[in-house]
């Protein structure tokens, strides 16, 4: 059954989970925040905002990283891409491990991986024009005379679909559809291979979305890119993504191919979050149950005992609230953390 | 940008005619007498007959108008004829204040190398520490160093100038003796030895002019510039592989400057108005002590004149913010 | 202080070093501080203290008073006088002879001209003369000669000496002032900021309300004063850091009127770097006896003379409350230097200050018990005396002030010592002083037994003053409660001697005349004086010649003023 969605690409077929050679491979990534608090600002704790987590990035694949508000998404995002100093693990960039390094180092890497943010007003600075938000990488990173660098201003500007003579406008000055592509135009100034977007629609109107969706498809195509691409729209990442990651309270709960998780859900989480899609088939939609989950997510600063899901999950069992379950890869090459499976 | 400006300009005058009016209003129904300070071996009948010579006689719109004159007509004429254009009789009177006889224009020029030197060099000292201390305070938040410059900034706020300015006449001219505990308005830098006396006399009240300032801008720095560290495209700047020099000073720098450097250009009128305090305690005699020696003592054209010359200066120093605002956030347009 | 001044200064103390007597300019630079700014150098134009001050060393008088309120001739050749023929025998008219040779810092010759000029510039109606008081009554002044002036009164005049005695009304130049008079007068900016004066020195530079700075008169009459070659004259800041500058940081010479604190004061004068000078002129603090009965039983009728005290018109009471307070006390608490112990109610000028009541400056419990006793007034069982039914309890009132609470308290615990019983009340300053006539709490109305404040009166004369406690000064509902005789004495005698004294003009006997009226005050008890109260100022140790005056500009012999090695 194909999804019916707005969007004029056709889905792809997914990859085996397993299949091919991983660009980015994130090890036990922790990323703590910490608290401080009264007169002092002593650190009275941590928020775990990531918290373990394990997973592979295959080359030119698209990996969609889904869970509620809260749960840890940009955060994981952030960490991977180094825009924070994380608190523990491995990110190994093409075989470097890119967690201790710091400064200069850090920097060289800086044009290997980008990010698209959420909001791309608040993303982009308003005192800068389109041609100095987008050269700016270019003068950081690349020895380039004043024409070429305007040379390849303009051609990311083509490449994202932006008119030349927008040039030297401000970012105010553009629609939000318009905004995201110098945002992604900017992103790909330095022929990232490795890119995390995050949200990247989300604050776009849906007509826009498809043509920012399928813009990024294109240039995924054309310039062999690999996503990490996070979202909270579960269609969406059904739409776009070969394999899914669903993350609960800063732990990944399962991650396998989109057709294993769509179709087959098997962590109570996973389940619970699907269920409250609507079918795209009408006679499915009314099969559909809603798993309603009980209570709120508990504070990422004061995760429960055992599994981080026990106190929602329908199923729950003792060992549930006792032993973290541990993440364990399936016989159909799904991973997966929950004592019931 | 500049319609807009002139469409201001314009629509400040009667706004500004409307406050000199206020002003007079407001001066006339208070109970402030120019003969009030005098001795009171001083009879009231010959009160009275000063109180004539003053021209109180007269109804409160006569004496409005006749400033107006004096004020809007005959002083920039009077200007005019200093450099030598002459227009009509030169022999026009001028805005006279009560206690001195002298023209209050001329007393307020007479001021104003004073204020402009001790206030108006705090200020620029002030804003210099302030905004250093700003950036530091909201790239290092909570250490000793945001702590200390908290600490320090609630004391300039609220620790009164008159005893910070007593404590240290108390600390370094009583004591130690290194700085006059008296301001020689009369001073004429022309030798390295005068320069030198000159920063010995303003060190004081200029030092404890720019902790006050300092302590409100510095803060205002240190807010703004939190507001856009936290902001995505930092986050953007550092993705882009920028140095982190770079990333504060080029990306966080210049945003956060907006907001401030309308504070800075809203809080210039306050040095023209003088620190009443501050001159009080370090004699420097400027502007401020020319206000509340014209207010003690009555003397109405004095201080209409002084608080006018004021409201103009908020009003131009407004339009000025709004427009630096222009110039610097492109995202504001005026027209 | 200026590089050029200092180096003037310097020159010219090496080129006088040799010579014996201290000459002109010799003691270099002077730096005198003014917590109120001068505003204009033309005492005519404003009234200030500060104003006349700073004048007085530009602008002279033909006489000044001296510290302890005689007159000096300054223009004038002498003091004219009934006996030296220079005040005509009707009193109606003096006349001033000038010294000759005098000449103006730009150095014209002063003559007769401009002191009528000066009083016509005085009188004119429209200028707005602040000093007007000074010349009333009088009809016309005309030059007689280049040197003589001779000024006529409407009515006879025993004391002569308004115009031109003090600082407050120097000549000033008719030719510099021709064209600013009457209406004009406020136009003259040059004129009144640089006036041309006869004193010892000249403006260079006047900054309205700000520093004045003078320089050493060449034209001045006595060839070696001043000895200062360049004087500042620093206006602005408060009293404590005036006193400060002179006292702890020695930046200046001279501080001007500073009333603080008498701790604080003393602290300062402690750092050794200068002294606290004292000056007492006629202010008096004292309690007023209320010889009416102020009981609201009376009604409209309370504190006036139809009802008299039930036990305050007993003398030997009156004299028992005098005799219980210790006056040293009072001035240590109140004024520490700025205050004396006096027994007198006119204790200044000099030449008026009687020693018949001195026995008051002791403070006698027992005899003022003894004398209670004497008269009947014997203690009841809660300790107060009373006699007849009339119990001592004393309403006892004053303005809201600390110094006076504290004054307050004492005084009452000294009463109750000896068995009087006293009730405190104090009253807002702008009510008490304020007479308005709605008010119950005026100090005129005086519905109290005993009032406390201070008065004094303005020159050195006080035949006006002294004429306070006449019989008709009473207040009273008839008169509008307008009057000065709060105790309401009413005595023939004394007011035989107030006219007696309207009718004399010898010196000497009108302080013989004022003596005896304020003898009678004070040996009738109606008026209890407590202390004595001056004005202070500051010299640095190294200036020599300061004579605080009362009577006239602080600075009034500032030519004599020198540095002392
Ligand atoms: N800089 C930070 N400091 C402290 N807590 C943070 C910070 N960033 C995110 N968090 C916390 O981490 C948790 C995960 O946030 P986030 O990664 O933004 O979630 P998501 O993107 O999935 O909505 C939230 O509880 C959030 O409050
Ligand atoms: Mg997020």
């Amino acid at each position: 059954m194909t999804p019916e969605t707005t969007l004029t690409a056709a889905p792809k077929t997914a990859a085996p989970a397993t299949e091919g050679d991983p660009l980015v491979r994130v090890r036990n990534l922790k990323m703590y925040f910490p608290i401080y608090r009264g007169v002092l600002r002593r650190q009275v704790g941590e928020v775990k905002a990531v918290d373990d987590l394990s997973f592979d990035i295959f080359r030119g694949e698209t990996l969609g990283l889904v869970g509620e508000s809260g749960c840890g998404k940009s955060s994981a995002g952030r960490a991977i891409l180094r825009l924070y100093d994380v608190t523990d693990g491995q990110i190994l960039l093409d075989g470097t491990d890119i967690a201790p390094l710091s400064g200069r180092e850090l920097r060289r890497l800086r044009p290997e991986m980008q990010m698209i943010f959420q909001d791309p007003q608040a993303s982009l600075n308003p005192r800068m024009t389109v041609a100095s938000i987008i050269a700016e990488p270019l003068d950081e990173h690349r020895r380039l005379d004043r024409r070429a660098r305007m040379e390849r201003v303009f051609e990311l500007m083509d490449a994202v679909g932006l008119d030349r003579d927008f040039a030297n406008r401000f970012p105010h000055e553009f629609s939000g559809g318009q905004r995201q592509r110098i945002g992604i135009a900017r992103a790909l100034a330095l022929n990232p291979k490795f890119i995390v977007c995050d949200e990247p629609i989300a604050a776009l109107d849906v007509s826009i979305q498809a043509q920012v969706v399928n813009l990024l498809e294109d240039l995924q195509e054309r310039m062999g890119l690999t996503y990490l691409f996070i979202s909270h729209d579960l269609s969406m990442v059904r739409h776009l993504a070969t394999r899914v990651a669903v993350m609960y309270l800063g732990r990944i709960m399962e991650i396998g191919s989109r057709d294993q998780l769509y179709d087959d859900p098997r962590h109570p989480y996973t389940q619970a979050l699907l269920s409250a899609v609507p079918e795209p088939d009408p006679a499915a939609e009314s099969d559909r149950h809603r798993i309603i989950l009980e209570g709120d997510v508990p504070s990422p600063a004061n995760p429960p005992e055992g599994c981080n899901f026990c106190t929602r999950c329908p199923q729950v069992k003792d060992i549930c609230k006792r032993e973290t379950p541990a993440f364990r890869q399936m016989s159909d090459g799904r991973f997966i953390a929950c004592h019931l499976v | 940008m500049l319609n807009f400006t002139i469409r201001r300009l314009l629509f400040t005058i009667p706004t500004l005619l409307f406050i000199s009016f206020v002003i007079f209003f407001i001066l006339d129904a208070a109970p402030s007498d120019p003969t009030g300070n005098l001795p009171l071996t001083i009879p009231p009948d010959v009160r009275e007959k000063i109180r004539e010579s003053l021209g109180l006689d007269q109804p409160m719109i006569i004496r409005y108008l006749l400033w107006c004159k004096q004020f809007f007509v005959n002083e920039p004429l009077n200007l005019l004829a200093q450099w030598g254009i002459n227009i009509g009789d030169p022999d026009r009177l001028r805005v006279i204040s009560f206690q001195t006889r002298s023209p209050v224009v001329d007393l307020i020029a007479q001021r104003m190398p004073q204020t402009l030197w001790v206030v108006g060099m705090s200020y620029v000292v002030g804003v210099l520490i302030a905004l250093p201390i700003g950036i530091i305070s909201a790239v290092k938040q909570y250490s000793w160093f945001d702590q200390m410059g908290t600490f320090i900034s609630m004391i300039g706020f609220s620790v009164p100038t008159f005893f910070t300015g007593v404590l240290m006449i108390v600390i370094f001219s009583v004591w130690l003796g290194w700085f006059p505990s008296i301001y020689d308005t009369t001073l004429v830098v022309d030798s390295w030895r005068t320069l030198g006396l000159q920063i010995r006399q303003m060190a004081m009240p200029v030092f404890v002019l720019a902790l006050f300032n300092a302590a409100q801008i510095s803060r205002f720095m240190r807010a703004s510039m939190l507001d856009n560290l936290n902001q995505d495209y930092v986050r953007t700047a550092r993705a882009k592989g920028l140095r982190e020099r770079t990333v504060l000073l080029v990306h966080v720098l210049r945003n956060s400057l907006i907001p401030v450097i309308t504070v800075i250009a809203l809080g210039v009128p306050q040095v023209f108005g003088g620190a009443i305090i501050t001159e009080q305690v370090f004699k420097v005699n400027g502007l401020g002590q020319l206000l509340i020696i014209a207010i003690q003592g009555g003397d109405i054209p004095t201080v209409q004149t002084l608080t006018f010359i004021f409201a103009v200066l908020i009003v131009l120093f407004n339009l000025i913010a709004d427009i630096l605002y222009g110039i610097l956030d492109p995202r504001i347009r005026y027209d | 202080m200026k590089l050029k001044s200092l180096l003037l200064g310097a020159a010219a103390s090496l080129a006088l070093a040799s010579a014996a007597q201290a000459g002109r300019g010799d003691s270099g630079h002077l730096n005198i501080i003014y917590w109120q700014a001068a505003s204009i150098m033309n005492p005519y134009l404003s009234g200030g203290t500060k104003d006349v001050d700073a004048s007085s060393m530009v602008l002279e008088p033909l006489a000044h008073y001296d510290e302890n309120g005689n007159m000096v001739p300054v223009l004038a050749a002498d003091i004219p006088t009934v006996n030296n023929g220079g005040v005509s025998k009707d009193l109606t008219s003096i006349t001033w002879k000038l010294k000759p040779g005098l000449k103006w810092s730009d150095g014209s010759a002063v003559t007769a001209k401009d002191v009528v000029f000066t009083a016509n510039y005085c009188m004119d109606e429209t200028g707005g003369c602040q000093q007007l008081a000074k010349f009333a009554d009088v009809t016309k002044v005309e030059a007689l000669d280049d040197l003589t002036v001779k000024i006529t009164f409407g009515k006879p005049k025993p004391f002569p000496y308004g115009p031109f005695v003090g600082s407050t009304t120097p000549v000033i130049q008719a030719r510099q002032f021709a064209d600013c008079k009457g209406i004009k007068a406020p136009t003259c900016t040059e004129a009144n900021f640089n006036p041309i004066g006869t004193g010892p020195f000249k403006v260079d530079e006047f900054r309205a309300n700000d520093t004045i700075t003078l320089s050493a008169n060449q034209n001045f009459r006595d060839p070696d004063k001043p000895a200062f070659a360049t004087v500042t004259f620093k206006g602005g800041g408060d009293a404590a850091s005036a006193a400060r500058s002179v006292l702890e940081t020695g930046e200046f010479d001279y501080a001007w009127n500073l009333q603080i604190a008498p701790e604080i004061l003393a602290q300062m004068e402690a750092k050794g770097k200068g002294k606290i000078l004292a000056g007492f002129g006629p202010l008096v603090e004292r309690l007023m006896v209320n010889l009416t009965d102020p009981n609201p039983k009376w009604g409209d009728e309370r504190s006036t003379v139809k009802h008299p005290h039930p036990f305050l018109s007993d003398k030997a009471v009156r004299k028992a409350l005098s005799m219980a307070i210790d006056r040293t006390t009072l001035v240590e608490v109140g004024y520490g230097k700025a205050g004396r112990v006096t027994c007198n109610v006119l204790p200044s000028p000099a030449i008026y200050n009687s020693t018949a009541n001195d026995s008051c400056k002791v403070q006698d419990i027992a005899g003022a018990n003894k004398l209670l006793d004497q008269a009947g007034w014997k203690r009841g069982p809660d300790g107060v005396r009373q006699k007849n039914g009339v119990r001592l309890s004393i309403l006892y009132q004053t303005s809201t002030n600390a110094v006076r609470q504290d004054f307050q308290a004492l005084i009452k615990d000294w009463w109750r010592q000896i068995g009087v019983e006293t009730e405190l009340k104090n009253i807002d300053a702008a009510v008490f002083f304020g007479g308005d006539q709605s008010s119950p709490d005026t100090f005129q109305k005086f519905f109290a037994d005993i009032e406390m404040y201070a008065n004094n009166f303005d020159g050195t004369d006080p035949e006006a003053y002294m004429g306070s406690w006449k019989c008709s000064e009473i207040p009273s509902p008839e008169n509008a409660w307008l009057g000065a005789n709060m105790p309401r004495y009413c005595n023939p005698a004394y007011d035989k001697l107030v006219a007696e004294m309207a009718g004399t003009a010898d010196i000497n006997k009108r302080a013989e005349l004022a003596k005896a009226m304020n003898d009678m005050l004070m040996q009738d008890y109606v008026i209890i004086p407590l202390v004595w109260r001056g004005n202070v100022a500051a010299r640095a140790n190294t200036l020599a010649g300061v004579r605080l005056n009362v009577w006239d500009s602080d600075l009034w012999n500032i030519a004599d003023w020198s540095r002392e090695k």
